[in-house]
């Protein structure tokens, strides 16, 4: 059979049965796998938005519902969380940086699933390094950017005192430091069982790494407002 | 192998700037939070508004940078069937995505707190349908220029599409919060 008439196959198979004709067409013609796994997927004869949209749309609105679930703590605690200034300015910057971790993690976890350096497994260097990087990364950035937020608070009139600001500063590096450790379990599980299933990681793991990390921080920033204040 | 090679500067970096993204937005909802907090229900919205962002974006750059790695996508076209096919689905995901949102702050706003706000669900259909339009195009941009510049668009583009897109959606939201 010729590479085309090889490659017109793999596009007409359901996706269950995509990787051992995968590895067939790999063996036989030489073309990288991951090439295949993308000719399958968003092929020019694959309607691509349908393909996007049907496996994106699930999980962003689980996603929506979970972050949403996360909003309503804020919502219950907003009488104290709008009169302490350098909160308001940090939320969005613990949920950008919990969620960027989550970003990462995903997309570099779901690129060395397609490129094999995993085999299906997380024991691995490269990934270990990756987990080191992003917990140092986390704690520097957290304590910079609550550093600024001080800084703006004050200079717009804000009164925080000593014990306030470090109420302020344990609230955030315990929400960092729980959440980064949750978003990066959560990843590798979620990515090997989405890679096990045959769909692209890519799709489903940063809706669902962000969404927790969102629905966690605004859940445990609740919490700990309530008994640091 | 080394922690601190240019996997950890490029992350480090991008970092910076998701924080000072973070921080504007952060000072932005703080200085309009007599316009934005106040509304029954914006809490309930807001975390998964900002986060839509990063999904659907972020998501997209994930693709694109697949795809360029791959050499599926080239560099020098992008009038293709693969990228347009690509931001229609992300501009549809976030009309979906926007209206869902509402749809949820306003029963969760019924339902738990008693408070009837129609303008809830209104509020970020606009909003998302403004921040997509330019938020989408910037990813596809950036997603291109850091692969042309030999970068790992993974590494860059999350931060960079969750700093901007707070920035712009907290601005998307005061202009729907006007236009209603």
């Amino acid at each position: 059979m010729k590479v085309i008439q090889h490659l017109e196959k793999l596009r007409k198979i359901e996706k269950k049965k995509m990787h051992p004709i995968i590895h067939k067409i790999h063996k036989k013609h030489k073309i990288s796998k991951k090439t295949l796994f993308y000719v399958k997927e968003y092929g020019p004869h694959s309607n691509i938005i349908k393909v996007i949209f049907k496996e994106s749309v699930k999980i962003l609105l689980f996603a929506s519902i979970i972050s949403s679930i996360g909003g309503l703590a804020l919502e219950y605690i907003k009488d104290v969380f709008i009169l302490i200034m350098p909160l308001i300015i940090m939320a969005p910057v613990l949920n950008d940086m919990i969620g960027d971790y989550g970003t990462i993690v995903s997309s570099r976890f779901s690129t060395m699933l397609h490129e094999g350096k995993l085999k299906g497994k997380w024991k691995n260097e490269e990934l270990r390094k990756l987990f080191r990087q992003i917990f140092v990364i986390s704690v520097l950035t957290t304590i910079m950017s609550l550093a600024i937020s001080f800084i703006i608070s004050m200079s717009s009139g804000y009164q925080l005192s000593a014990e306030t600001a470090f109420k302020i500063f344990l609230i955030n590096i315990i929400d960092v430091l729980i959440l980064v450790g949750l978003v990066l379990f959560i990843a590798v599980v979620a990515g090997l069982y989405f890679y096990r299933k045959k769909e692209d990681p890519n799709n489903f793991l940063i809706p669902i790494t962000t969404s927790i990390a969102d629905f966690g921080n605004m859940i445990i920033l609740s919490i700990l407002v309530i008994l640091f204040f | 192998m080394h922690s601190f090679d240019s996997n950890f500067k490029e992350i480090f970096s991008s970092q910076i700037v998701s924080v000072i993204g973070g921080l504007i937005a952060g000072t932005l909802l703080a200085v309009y939070t007599n316009k934005i907090l106040l509304i029954p229900g914006m809490l309930i919205l807001l975390p998964g508004f900002l986060e839509m962002r990063g999904n659907i974006s972020g998501t997209l750059a994930s693709r694109l940078s697949s795809g360029l790695f791959l050499g599926v996508i080239k560099t020098n076209s992008m009038k293709t069937k693969i990228i347009r096919s690509n931001l229609l689905a992300s501009f549809l995901l976030a009309i979906v995505v926007s209206l869902s949102l509402g749809i949820i702050a306003f029963l969760f706003n019924y339902f738990i707190l008693k408070q009837f706000t129609l303008e809830i669900i209104i509020i970020p259909l606009i909003a998302g349908i403004i921040s997509n339009a330019i938020e989408v195009p910037l990813t596809l941009f950036a997603t291109f220029y850091l692969f042309k510049k030999g970068h790992d668009p993974n590494n860059i583009m999350g931060p960079f599409v969750t700093s901007t897109g707070d920035v712009i959606s907290i601005i998307s939201l005061l202009i729907a919060l006007v236009i209603i």
